[in-house]
């Protein structure tokens, strides 16, 4: 739809215009997205949009604080506009602003980054990726009580070219594809829901369409459509302290509420108050503060090969890194930015800043943090539950302002009696204390398990800006926890 | 601001080279600045200025949308090929509707000079004052101020043209001393009306309490939730029971209970785009007028809110409550009002033997169960123990997992005050609520450290 121009002169030019003016610190970044939907309900084509979204921000430091302006019109004229608009609002917040930001350094880049994908999912045509969802949708229907099928796909292009006044030329190609089914099945007054693979647009991968066709959408949807039945007779779990086996559908909004989240480090020096809240884990805790069990290892990989949370450098320019987040149940680091880091005096930034678009600054953002697998199979994870649950796919979340106190509900669960997997329960509900929580970990199943799910729709800043992460979850068993019908 | 003229202009332009059976175009363009402060400094300030067509058309009973964020001819141009060309790979649909026909609309009733021309140095005047008073008391402070201007055109090939500007401004200033925070947001379209004084001394109020925070026992409370706490379990009802798709799908604790009493007879809900004491947004993405639509009268079941597709399932006419062509949420209401009461905030207050006050919640999750409206949230800053009529001491953080059908069942008492809730700088909708005192509500978690 876009003209594949990239126009490096033009962000050049701003560079260079910035530099003429005195700034203390600035980029410019071009941004192109193209987005594909897909969505398809009851047999019937719901819709299909193409979008495109192009433009240029520019963030500059002046006398210690930040500016940022935008603008969607590729000409100098305008991007000389916006970087005065940028450097006027620097200029503004300088004169009242008590403390002055510190940056930490970064090696000026000069590189190209493309996302690896065998079929570009701009080329499949339309009518062949619309046939395989209306095929997988309706497997899912037949039944009466099967009220809704629902069927989507997502296709994702991003190009970037980032230039700073420190000298970096950076540009980056991201090809993302995502896809899943939602069956809802009613009789009575109960209604229940199954996704696959994921909920919440979970199945999203840097990659190309062959993504697409290894979810199996269509045997996917056969065993959604007999656990939604299965469902609407199953009794809920019994409340109490017990086991849990979280699957990996269900580790991913666990590690995002309570792990990816109070590690951002620009929430931790308090500018997320307003809308988000703070973090629990506070600077004084970096390095002494025991979040869980030696079974709990978590990492920030922006280099996981596939991650919906990776990327080549970020948008100040930084390298794409693993950082350690938590080592053996040790809370060990943060995810943060030039800014951030410096006022611990902590080295380099761990490259964390992304912005959701051209038209807003980046902000500390989870790139890819995953739950380290263990060693078990998830056999000998069951083998020595005597009672508990195993529960998979995230229906709703709720975690407190500091991110200690969580709740989650799952789709569906199913009673673990002597190591065996027995009967599904509807509507479970389980919540805890972070620390707590992790702390009664254990054990985390092995690579062989372990997957790598994506969150399209992470939100967070004012403006909203809505981020696709990525999280790699094994099984893990919890012992000791809260568990309840949802009523 | 692009203007009424170059806008609808151009949108017309793009419908008549159309070649579709049917074309409908929708615009959005708006100009934000939003600054956001913590600790005696501004971390991010910035301007964004933004645009969105979305192109819709209808060949053959086959419908293609396309979205573009770039405002110029070759652009527009280019969104309504890649539309056409969608189309002409979907395949038929049944049961189309056709697009609304016959209204034209220019209005700039809610457009405020005053608030378009706010110039960053008032605000940051009025920042740095708010700053030193909170440093003089031992206080800090931190928060957002946005200001706004936003366009909203639709045009379509069955005549549809209309065009609605807006200005909007906001704040939402966090307090912090010791151990305790307090919380104070206003919205308004004209920046003479938010007064920044005054929140922060309602957001002082509640974080300058001699009291430590004390912990209270699990259970069911009584509890008085002051309006921006009852607007965001409102707004999670609105999103869960209010719209047409969720009561096709009898995920809606409304479905198939029209006309049932599902909550006391001092509840009154209605979505009204048109109310002034609202954020007034006169027609839909479609291009349809806003009606009023009562959704719970008298605590019983009253309605629902439809777009034009929805509106043909139900045989029913549209209610102007389409979101944009690429979304599948089905249509929503985003005007939420509750009808006042008979009290005053205090008097509820010293009307309360024993309870809670809450004058927000953070993170409500309303999917636990939709059919029964089980909703789950925690208390935020501001949460009080009231004994005996009056604010005792703060309250350390609680989590409710509470059916909001059963909560508005047992209603002691609605204030009289109502406030209006917006955070423009998230979500362009809002909600005009009461202060409302529950009798039970169930507390189940607690935050600890």
């Amino acid at each position: 739809m876009t003209p594949a121009h990239l126009p490096k002169d033009l962000v050049l030019a701003a560079v260079r215009d910035l530099k003429r003016r005195g700034v203390d610190d600035g980029n410019v970044r071009f941004e192109r997205l193209l987005h594909e939907s897909l969505v398809v309900e009851r047999s019937q084509v719901q819709s299909i949009s193409l979008s495109e979204s192009a433009g240029i921000g520019i963030r500059v430091l002046i006398h210690g604080s930040w500016g940022f302006a935008s603008t969607p019109h590729l000409t100098p004229a305008s991007v000389r506009r916006a970087a005065s608009q940028a450097i006027a609002i620097a200029k503004a917040s300088a004169s009242i602003n008590r403390r002055t930001v510190r940056l930490a350094p970064v090696e000026p880049a000069t590189a190209v980054f493309r996302s690896r994908y065998q079929i570009d999912p701009f080329e499949v045509p339309l009518s062949k990726k619309l046939d395989y969802l209306l095929w997988a949708t309706n497997s899912l229907l037949g039944p009466k009580p099967i009220k809704r099928a629902t069927g989507h796909m997502d296709f994702f292009k991003r190009t970037k070219f980032f230039a700073s006044a420190g000298g970096a030329q950076i540009e980056q190609h991201l090809v993302e594809s995502g896809a899943g089914l939602e069956a809802v099945a009613q009789q009575g007054n109960e209604v229940q829901s199954r996704s696959y693979p994921n909920s919440h647009h979970g199945a999203l991968a840097q990659a190309g369409f062959e993504y697409v066709k290894q979810l199996d959408l269509v045997g996917g949807a056969k065993t959604s459509q007999s656990e939604v039945l299965h469902l609407l007779r199953a009794e809920p779990p019994k409340a109490g302290l017990t086991t849990l086996i979280l699957a990996p559908t269900q580790v991913v909004m666990q590690l995002h509420e309570s792990c990816g989240h109070p590690v951002e480090l620009d929430r931790v020096l308090g500018q997320e108050l307003s809308y988000a809240g703070g973090s629990f884990l506070t600077t004084g805790r970096l390095g002494t503060f025991r979040y869980g069990s030696d079974h709990v290892t978590i990492v920030a990989d922006a280099t996981a090969p596939g991650g919906a949370g990776s990327f080549g450098y970020d948008d100040e320019g930084v390298p794409a890194q693993r950082v350690e987040l938590i080592r053996r149940g040790l809370f060990v680091g943060y995810l943060s930015s030039r800014e951030s880091i410096a006022r611990l005096d902590h080295g380099r930034s761990g490259g964390a800043m992304r912005a959701e678009g051209w038209d807003v600054p980046p902000l500390v953002r989870m790139t890819n943090v995953n739950l380290e697998p263990g060693e078990a199979t998830l056999e000998e994870l069951l083998h020595d539950v005597k009672h508990g649950y195993l529960l998979a796919t995230n229906k709703s979340w709720s975690i407190d302002d500091r991110r200690l106190n969580f709740q989650f509900t799952t789709e569906i669960g199913w009673e673990i009696e002597h190591g065996k997997v027995g009967t599904i329960v509807k509507n479970p509900l389980y919540t805890g204390i972070t620390p707590q929580f992790w702390g009664r970990c254990t054990g985390v199943s092995n690579r062989e398990s372990w997957q790598l799910w994506g969150v399209p729709n992470c939100a967070k800043g004012e403006p909203m800006q809505l981020m696709h992460v990525g999280h790699g979850a094994p099984y893990a068993r919890f012992d000791g926890v809260a568990i309840a019908p949802a009523k | 601001m692009i203007g009424h003229a170059k806008l609808l202009d151009e949108l017309a332009r793009l419908v008549k080279r159309s070649k579709a059976d049917a074309t409908s175009v929708c615009a959005e363009s708006s100009v934000y600045r939003v600054s956001r402060f913590a600790y005696e400094a501004i971390h991010q300030d910035l301007v964004q200025e933004s645009f969105t067509a979305y192109v819709k058309v209808i060949a053959h009973k086959r419908v293609g949308v396309a979205v573009t964020d770039t405002f110029d001819r070759p652009a527009l141009s280019r969104c309504l090929e890649a539309a056409m060309e969608i189309a002409r790979h979907a395949p038929p649909r049944k049961d189309l509707p056709p697009l609304p026909d016959g209204y034209e609309e220019i209005t700039t009733r809610d457009y405020a000079a005053s608030t378009a021309k706010v110039t960053p140095h008032r605000f940051l005047t009025t920042l740095k004052r708010l700053f030193q008073y909170c440093q003089g008391l031992g206080a800090q402070l931190a928060g957002s101020f946005v200001v706004g201007e936003d366009e909203l055109a639709v045009v379509n090939s069955s005549g549809v043209a209309c065009y609605t500007a807006s200005t909007v401004c906001g704040a939402k200033l966090v307090t912090m001393y010791r151990a305790l925070s307090g919380f104070a947001g206003g919205a308004s379209r004209r920046i003479e009306q938010l007064d920044l004084e005054a929140l922060l001394e309602r957001s002082l109020k509640q974080s300058l309490h001699r009291r430590e925070p004390v912990t209270l026992p699990l259970g069911a409370y009584e509890v008085i939730l002051e309006p921006e706490a009852v607007a965001e379990l409102v707004t999670w009802l609105g999103y869960i029971a209010f719209g047409a798709k969720a009561v096709q799908e009898r995920t809606s604790c409304l479905a198939g209970r029209m006309g049932e009493g599902l909550m006391a007879r001092r509840v009154t809900i209605v979505d009204d785009g048109n109310d002034p004491a609202g954020l007034r947004m006169p027609f839909d993405h479609e291009g349809v007028p806003k009606q009023r639509v009562a959704l719970i009268e008298r605590g019983k079941a009253a309605g629902i809110v439809y777009d034009t597709a929805y509106g043909q399932l139900y045989g029913q006419p549209s209610t102007g409550h389409a979101l944009p062509p690429d979304e599948v949420e089905g249509p929503l209401p985003a005007h939420l009002i509750m009808e006042p009461g008979t009290m005053r905030r205090e008097e509820l207050i010293r009307s309360c033997r024993r309870g809670i006050l809450i004058p927000r919640f953070h993170y409500v999750n309303g999917l636990l169960n939709p059919r029964e409206a089980l909703m789950t949230g925690l208390t935020r800053e501001g949460a009080f123990l009231i004994e005996d009529g009056k604010l005792k001491a703060p309250i350390t953080t609680m989590r409710f997992t509470q059916s909001l059908l059963e909560a508005f069942s047992h209603v002691l008492g609605v204030s009289k005050e109502r406030q209006l809730v917006a955070d423009p700088a998230q979500d362009p909708g809002c909600a005009v609520m009461p202060t409302v005192r529950l009798a039970r509500f169930r507390f189940t978690g607690r935050s600890e450290d």
